[in-house]
């Protein structure tokens, strides 16, 4: 039986129709076809699928949509695109932290999240707040870089 | 020389679509009235199908079709992504749906459906009997004279490969010592962030299908499943969009055949995505390898002798493992000089899951062999490890045993010096002399330090075994920007990038100003062989550097047209065509092609190459690793890692870099964490899924160090040679090593897990007391 309900994603409201066992993950890219949200494991392991709920990077792979329901859900979509890249987005790109890219997606969100919170975090703050997001490709040495080089401007920037 | 654009950290040109999650991979795409197509499994290691009835799940509302083995073509094929050549030994055993399982996940039928639920729904439907037969999980088991037979070959063996160099008898004679020992590596997974077997596939009104694939070998994938499908290769259109990651999984053909099918059958477009699951149960892994090494040398550390016994365990299809032979004879012969080299490779057949390439293609298994072997030959002829392999690799100037080549260049001597400076390798072991001789270890308590290396040689692609065709197009529009037209086969490695550094630089064009196709399309792009053997650079770099050298030359002749002077007296740079000796006669590059087009006689510049390269200049690396073991745990922790690396001419360094510090992640997951395992009776795996199979997160990454040696090869493109596979070949080697300058212990199996460490300290404190 699909229900109808309204999902907040990237401070838009969509309707959409869906069976309640569905994935919040399943949801954003089939039906919302947002599909920068990227699916790795459908076991909330390797952290592709993340997305900021209501301020906290979670699995979207692991959350029930219905669950999502009245809550702000933001994906990559809503990060930063063609009128500009959110700063962790552009140190990424800088620091060729990007490779295959198909992790990308849900280190921004992670990242972004850990910023949201704590503008200064040390690299082993950083290396645990990014410890659920698996990358194959760069052995997170650029990502790293690239998340500590933007902290350090906003810190800058702040005291500037 | 110093170049303008090459040798420059430009950002990479596909980073800017994927940090805003714009990029669209194939599993992103959706074609109207598009179905989902799943894969029935066998359950069973090795099990003839007996009956299956499929009436059921045609008759289930929403399903489109339903395949097994009867609606396969009957026509053998062999997934490898080669080309026919030399090198390629391609025994065909796979049909694309089979009746004789072979090993757990076997495909043994397939369903198109209007969505996932039904397709899953009718899998279920689909009623199997199975006769099962003996599990062969080992080679061992698999050679036994009883063993049942997997394909129909004598004793499992699917080919021997004998090479007889010198006189191995005579020189283990001529040695002062003789060292043998039993190495063996297991099953490890690419483990690619995208799930590897992910394909759209659509046929059209003309006879023709097109398929959308993450795949590493566009124009060799369209080939394979032309021949499986029994069409012409040109009825097969390949289209790659964003790869989510490779490293050799996608080395060939992996479920394309079957989306073909379903889509052939149900006249619809067809999505078939594996899940993490299904891409370790029915995707190749890395082989492994069971090698018995034996080696004399003289007391001043010279090799009379070296002999190598090997069993590749190939699991349950040929693919690559008789052609992968080859190479890990290769690797091993050309390691170190040696008057006397004997192999025997055995490739065979078991009832795990196919072997395949994944980045470095056996030399990470035979470097991880040889490596802990000849730190066991210093250690007893109380040599430096860095003097024995310095006395004893090849050089540049002598003929590379791999290729018969000749050696272009070689930057690993300054590589051990640097590589050996940063990681404080004098201070470290001399330290660990000075404290208490031999037996001496350092650190605190019950943590031990020790600091290892480890060297290796690798590839610029696979010449002469393999063909290594590339094809590149350089046009130049009206308003004096290129396109580069190629079949642009970066899965993120950044060789796309790379290619539009080569034909920017020699286009004498601004790097904004030239657009490489970043998808790859069989239909547009000429044939290229595609990612493999670390080929991108070297390969297609020159393909890409001449044609836009044609290009050039043309857009000279027409420029000295307008300015009156020889092409000869003109150079191009940053979009200006300039007079060299006199620089204020200057037309730009946009002026030139406009009038091309637009002049006289209308045209567009472009200049088009398709060739192979002129060789094959091996790369070479020194890696040095310092860890901490925890006698009382076994838990080895990696604390630094310094990667020394000659890649000749480093196109983008922050590229190369990438390759290697990520090839490192890898590296230490199969010197420590990483293995697949089966329950060794009936077969079933183990582990498949991420909570099981450990790859190392940002918190388990130690410091790594990169430092790249630009010894430049003459037939590079600007000297380049390659990166890609050989940042992990001597990761676990040289942990394994630091591993024994710590604790003194010699483990000679991979992953050094905790129980492995300490079954091994066991050992040795009860042999001390003896």
């Amino acid at each position: 039986m699909k229900r109808a309900i309204e999902l907040k994603v990237n401070g838009e409201m969509y309707p959409v129709s869906v069976s309640a066992d569905r994935t919040l993950l399943d949801v954003i890219r089939e039906d919302l076809l947002l599909t920068g949200t990227k699916k790795g494991c459908e076991a909330g392991e390797c952290g592709a699928c993340t997305v900021l709920m209501d301020g906290k990077p979670v699995n979207s792979c692991m959350v029930l949509v219905m669950d999502a329901v009245g809550r702000e859900i933001v994906t990559i979509e809503g990060v930063g695109g063609l009128e500009g890249l959110h700063p962790i987005q552009e140190a990424l790109v800088e620091h060729g932290a990007v490779q295959c890219g198909y992790c990308t997606p849900g280190i921004v969100m992670t990242a972004k999240a850990l910023l949201d919170n704590q503008p200064n975090p040390t690299e082993r703050e950083i290396r645990e707040a990014l410890a659920g997001n698996l990358c194959r490709c760069t052995g997170y040495v650029k990502i790293v870089e690239a998340v500590l080089a933007v902290s350090q401007a906003l810190s800058q920037g702040r005291r500037g | 020389m110093a170049y303008t654009i090459v040798g420059q950290r430009v950002p990479r040109v596909d980073a800017r679509e994927k940090v805003s999650g714009r990029a669209v991979y194939t599993g992103d795409m959706t074609l109207p009235h598009m179905l989902v197509g799943k894969v029935l499994r066998s359950p069973y290691a090795h099990a003839r199908v007996v009956r299956i009835d499929t009436a059921k799940a045609r008759s289930l509302p929403g399903v489109k079709a339903v395949i097994t083995f009867e609606d396969v073509p009957k026509i053998f094929w062999n997934s490898a992504g080669f080309p026919p050549s030399p090198g390629a030994i391609l025994m065909e055993d796979q049909y694309i749906l089979t009746d004789k399982a072979r090993y757990v996940g076997d495909g043994i039928a397939a369903v198109a459906a209007v969505d996932e639920k039904t397709a899953e729904q009718a899998l279920g439907m689909i009623e199997v009997e199975y006769e099962v037969l003996p599990a062969l999980m080992n080679v061992e088991a698999a050679m036994a004279d009883e063993a049942p037979l997997i394909h129909d070959v004598p004793n499992n063996i699917m080919a021997h490969m004998p090479i007889v160099i010198g006189d191995v008898d005579q020189g283990f004679a001529e040695a002062d010592m003789v060292f043998e020992d039993k190495y063996y590596v297991p099953k490890v997974y690419q483990v690619s962030m995208e799930p590897c077997g992910v394909a759209m596939a659509a046929p059209d009104m003309d006879g023709r299908i097109t398929i959308w694939t993450s795949t590493q070998m566009p124009h060799l994938v369209r080939g394979i499943t032309a021949h499986a499908l029994g069409l012409s290769t040109s009825q097969v259109r390949i289209i790659k969009p964003p790869v989510g990651g490779a490293f050799g999984s996608r080395l060939g053909v992996v479920n394309e055949p079957i989306a073909a099918l379903l889509a052939i059958k149900s006249g619809k477009p067809v999505m078939l995505k594996y899940s993490r699951e299904e891409s370790f149960l029915a995707t190749e892994s890395r082989h492994p390898l069971t090698m018995i090494l034996k080696t004399g040398v003289k007391k001043d550390g010279t090799f009379t002798a070296r002999q190598m016994t090997a069993y590749l365990d190939g699991g349950a299809y040929a693919t690559h493992t008789p052609s992968f032979a080859g190479p890990v004879a290769g690797w091993f012969l050309a390691m170190y000089k040696s008057p006397n080299i004997k192999i025997d490779n055995y490739s065979v057949y078991t009832n795990s899951t196919q072997c395949g390439a994944f980045r470095g293609y056996g030399n990470p298994q035979v470097v991880f062999a040889v490596e802990s072997q000849v730190d066991d030959i210093a250690a007893a002829l109380g040599l430096d490890p860095l003097t024995i392999r310095l006395k004893n690799h090849p050089c540049a100037g002598e003929v590379w045993m791999w290729s018969n080549w000749v050696i272009e260049s070689c930057g690993l001597d300054e590589g051990i010096k640097r590589g050996a400076e940063a990681i404080g390798w004098g201070e470290k072991r001399k330290k660990r002399f000075a404290e208490a001789g031999e037996n001496a270890v350092t650190g605190t308590g019950t943590k031990k330090r020790g600091v290892g290396m480890a060297y290796m040689m690798h590839v610029s692609g696979a010449r002469p075994m393999l063909h290594e065709t590339s094809a590149a197009v350089v046009k130049i529009n009206e308003d004096g920007k290129a396109n580069l037209i190629y079949s642009n086969s970066d899965c993120g490695q950044g060789s796309g990038t790379a290619l539009t550094q080569v034909a920017a630089e020699e286009l004498g064009l601004n790097y904004e100003d030239v657009f490489i196709t970043k998808t790859a399309d069989t239909d547009v792009a000429g044939f290229d062989i595609g990612s493999h053997a670390s080929r991108q650079a070297y390969s297609g770099g020159n393909a890409v550097k001449k044609a836009a050298a044609a290009a050039k030359e043309k857009l000279l002749a027409m420029a000295a047209e307008i300015l009156e002077v020889p092409a000869s007296d003109l150079e191009v740079a940053q979009g200006m065509v300039r007079v060299r000796t006199a620089p204020e006669q200057v037309i730009s590059v946009a002026e030139v092609s406009h009038k091309a087009h637009f002049g006289t006689h209308g045209h567009q510049i472009i200049g088009a190459v398709s060739e192979e390269p002129p060789g094959n200049p091996p790369v070479y690396a020194a890696q040095f690793a310092e860890v901490e073991v925890d006698t009382e745990t076994g838990v080895i922790e990696v604390l630094k890692v310094v990667a020394a690396h000659d890649v000749g001419t480093a196109i983008n360094p922050a590229v190369v870099e990438g390759q290697i510090e990520g090839a490192i992640q890898q590296g230490i997951g199969y010197a420590l964490t990483e293995e697949y395992r089966y329950q060794p009776e009936t077969g079933q795996p183990l582990n498949p899924n991420f909570t099981d199979y450990k790859i190392l997160t940002a918190l388990d990454m130690p410091e790594v160090e990169t430092i790249l040696v630009e010894a430049s090869a003459e037939t590079g493109p600007f000297g380049a040679k390659s990166v890609g596979e050989s940042g992990l070949v001597a990761t676990a080697a040289a942990i394994a090593n630091a591993v024994y300058d710590a604790v003194g212990i010699r483990i000679k199996e991979l992953p050094l897990s905790p129980e492995k460490v300490l079954a091994a300290l066991r050992e040795k404190e009860n042999s001390g007391n003896e």
